[in-house]
């Protein structure tokens, strides 16, 4: 006789595609009533097998080839990349090039930043505020533009040094975009410290303790919202952040707001890198202006992507192509503390959740 | 800023959004196009071939002299080739009207021919392509530029050793 | 001045019996990157506890199957080097602690991270080898390895979870150890047939 049992939990897919989620992931859920009990992740819908394509491509094509694993972190993915294979041979950059380095790097964070946010805002439910805040970003995004040519894949470094230059006219520019973007953002952090509904659905939501954090071993601003003060500029430091006034923020809550939270407050110091980058600005050239072979060897090279550290491992041998590039992205490390944090949360806050780790799937998965 | 003003600040200032196709769209000076390439102003040393990540470029010899072809559905508009280009010759513009049919796809070449020449001094038949004298001490004249460029390889490095370095 | 303890080379000699090579070097900016070369894999799990109780943080895990040096022709092919790398000479070059370096051995780089400074923990593993899985130490390990199962067939024991991580079940095994023909990879895009048809369609508007 067969007991008609109910089972205690109820499977149900989120994913891969899902109006709420920004990258295809497969969930499957476990949930009893509205709250979770367990998660699966499956991965594998964006594989693009780069590590394969990378050794099949030069070096240089490879700086533009690492530039498109991801859109929002697409200069630290070359930038990381450069600096390896400029360690294994020994090459040094200018000064100029370092700060425009530099310069690259915290515009793209500053978007980068305030798109994970606004996306949190949307889904929280608030609209308008989602479209203020994309309109905020649409400043930076003209001024990544104006600079760079593109607005996602900028472009903007080669081995030796970077590919663009600033002159005075830029420079100004770039100043008053920032000033602006500076004023609205002091406004967000305003409002994210007051407004109800935004409080109400992130305070207290996809909490991941100091200890779960440290076994789970993420990184980038979920680790620095969960106590873990751990941010690649200051512990490993490269190109000019040890001589520029970085901040590195942290809460201890670990919850979803906390981290919205370390990335509004990111944005403020990122500007205030600009500006300190745009002073200290030397004159000089901005690369190499050459195009050295590089030697056999091998380097470990870390950076500070808008979602954490990014390391690169580069193995080069005689041939003009490297004989393996292995690089491990920040949200790789961070999927799974979604186990700790997707724990007894409610149905709706999935989406939430997932986004505040900043999910990157495309750099995931090359 | 509370969210009245804002609200009337939208009111003031009207949609963000841009009003192409019935107005210009906002379109910066050093925005990576389409390529465009100068066949008078190209050595030759085909470098843009080999930096590019996408292979979108490709020099082929033919009777008439060597081409050149960038298809641009394959390029990615990096701008490796405009970076790494010695001279002028290739470089991105900031034009981004590309749309085309799908029935045009294999259309949207950049092509570009240099021509084949007789050198003045051997008679053999060499490339007329912008010799490599951005390094010579002291500069060339334009006569000595027009001379150089007239030759076959092997007579411009002849005639570059033989220049007389006026004192 | 480095974040790695003094006695960093010391300790870790001390939990692999089987030997160690260390070398480490500072850069412009105060970061040390250190590599430490396990002579056998099985002291892999010693180190790996002593990283741990020091309060290390895994990276990273790489796999790679370094191809030998050849003397006249620049393949594009590196990762598989084997059937030419057989006819070696006699002798075949040793990396440090025996196994064959012949283009089939894995070489399995476990990158640390010691409060900013870089510690990568070399282990040699010959082809149809295997190596313990760090997971129960390290969690994160977790999908490095399971990534490592299916680009090489490295066999990784006491995973807790061993299941495909990125490629379907459909695909064949250690998908980085085999020949696959770059147009067939690529969907036949910037290849030889394009060309051909490219220039083709354009003979009449030059």
């Amino acid at each position: 006789m067969s007991t008609n049992t109910v089972p205690e939990t109820f499977s149900i897919p989120v994913g891969p595609l899902h109006v709420a989620l920004e990258e295809p992931m497969y969930f499957k859920i476990d949930v009893k009533g509205e709250t979770v009990s367990h998660v699966d992740i499956n991965a594998g819908h964006a594989h693009r097998g780069i590590e394969y394509l990378t050794t099949k491509r030069t070096m240089y094509q490879n700086v533009v080839l690492t530039e498109r694993i991801c859109s929002l972190c697409s200069n630290s993915h070359p930038q990381t990349f450069a600096m390896a294979a400029e360690k294994i041979a020994g090459i040094e950059v200018p000064e100029r090039g370092i700060y425009l380095r530099v310069v690259a790097d915290e515009m793209k964070r500053i978007t980068s930043h305030l798109f994970n946010v606004a996306l949190l805002v949307h889904l929280v439910g608030y609209e308008t505020y989602f479209m203020h805040m994309m309109q905020v970003r649409e400043i930076g995004q003209d001024m990544v533009e104006s600079i760079f040519g593109n607005r996602q894949d900028i472009g903007a470094m080669c081995i030796g040094g970077v590919r663009y230059d600033l002159d005075d006219k830029t420079i100004a520019y770039i100043k008053g975009a920032i000033d602006k973007i500076e004023v609205e953002t002091k406004d967000i952090i305003k409002t994210f410290k007051s407004n109800g509904s935004i409080l109400r659905r992130t305070k207290g939501v996809g909490v991941l303790s100091h200890a779960d954090a440290i076994t789970c071993g993420v990184v980038g601003p979920v680790a620095r919202a969960s106590g873990i003060e751990y941010d690649v500029r200051r512990a490993a430091p490269y190109a000019a952040y040890d001589r520029l006034p970085l901040v590195v923020h942290s809460a201890t809550d670990g919850d979803v707001w906390s981290r919205a939270m370390v990335r509004l407050e990111e944005i403020l110091t990122s500007i205030n890198l600009l500006r300190a980058c745009l002073r200290d600005l030397p004159g000089g050239p901005t690369n190499i202006n050459d195009r050295p072979d590089i030697p056999p060897g091998q380097a470990v090279t870390r950076s500070e992507a808008p979602r954490g550290e990014v390391i690169y491992y580069l193995r080069t041998n005689d041939t003009p192509q490297p004989e393996r590039v292995k690089w491990r992205v920040p949200t790789f490390m961070n999927w799974d503390g979604l186990r700790f944090m997707l724990q007894d949360a409610k149905v709706a806050d999935i989406a939430m959740i997932v986004n505040s780790i900043d999910p990157c799937l495309s750099c995931t998965e090359r | 800023m509370n969210f009245l003003t804002i609200f009337a600040r939208n009111l003031k200032q009207g949609p963000q959004t841009e009003a192409f196709p019935f107005g210009p769209a906002f379109t910066p000076e050093r925005l990576r196009g389409r390529i465009e390439f100068k066949a008078e102003t190209c050595e030759g040393c085909r470098i843009c071939e080999r930096v590019c990540p996408a292979n979108a470029i490709r020099f082929a010899k033919t009777p008439d002299g060597m081409t050149f072809d960038c298809w641009h559905n394959t390029c990615v508009f990096c701008g490796n080739c405009e970076f790494y280009c010695p001279t002028d010759a290739i470089h991105q513009t900031n034009d981004w009207n590309l749309a085309h049919a799908n029935a045009d796809k294999f259309e949207m070449v950049e092509h570009g021919l240099i021509a084949n020449q007789t050198c003045v001094e051997c008679g053999a038949t060499a490339l007329n392509t912008a010799p490599m004298v951005k390094n010579a001490k002291p500069p060339l004249s334009s006569e000595e530029y027009s001379e150089v460029r007239a030759r076959c390889p092997k007579c411009r490095a002849k005639y570059l050793k033989n220049r007389k370095v006026p004192a | 001045m480095s974040r790695l303890p003094q006695d960093l080379e010391a300790r870790l000699t001390a939990a692999a019996p089987a030997g160690v090579e260390y070398s480490a070097e500072t850069d412009s900016h105060g970061v040390t990157v250190a590599w430490l070369g396990l002579a056998a894999a099985a002291d892999l799990k010693p180190v790996a506890a002593l990283l741990h109780e020091m309060g290390a943080r895994l990276s990273m895990i790489t796999c790679a199957q370094p191809s030998v040096p050849e003397e006249e022709d620049e393949d594009e092919d590196e990762e598989d080097g084997e059937e030419k790398a057989a006819a070696e000479p006699k002798e075949t070059p040793k990396t440090f602690g025996g196994t064959p370096f012949d283009g089939t051995s894995y070489e399995i780089d476990y990158h640390f991270d010691i409060e900013g400074d870089a510690l990568t923990v070399i282990a040699y593993v010959p082809q149809g080898g295997d190596i313990p899985s760090l997971t129960p130490i390290f969690r994160n390990a977790d999908w490095h390895e399971r990534e490592m199962m299916e680009l090489y067939s490295v066999k990784v024991t006491d995973h807790p979870d061993p299941r495909r991580l990125f490629l379907d079940a459909s695909v064949d095994g250690a998908v980085l150890e085999r020949l696959i023909p770059f147009s067939t990879l690529v969907n036949a895009a910037s290849t030889k047939g394009l060309w051909e048809r490219l220039l083709a369609g354009k003979k009449g508007a030059a």
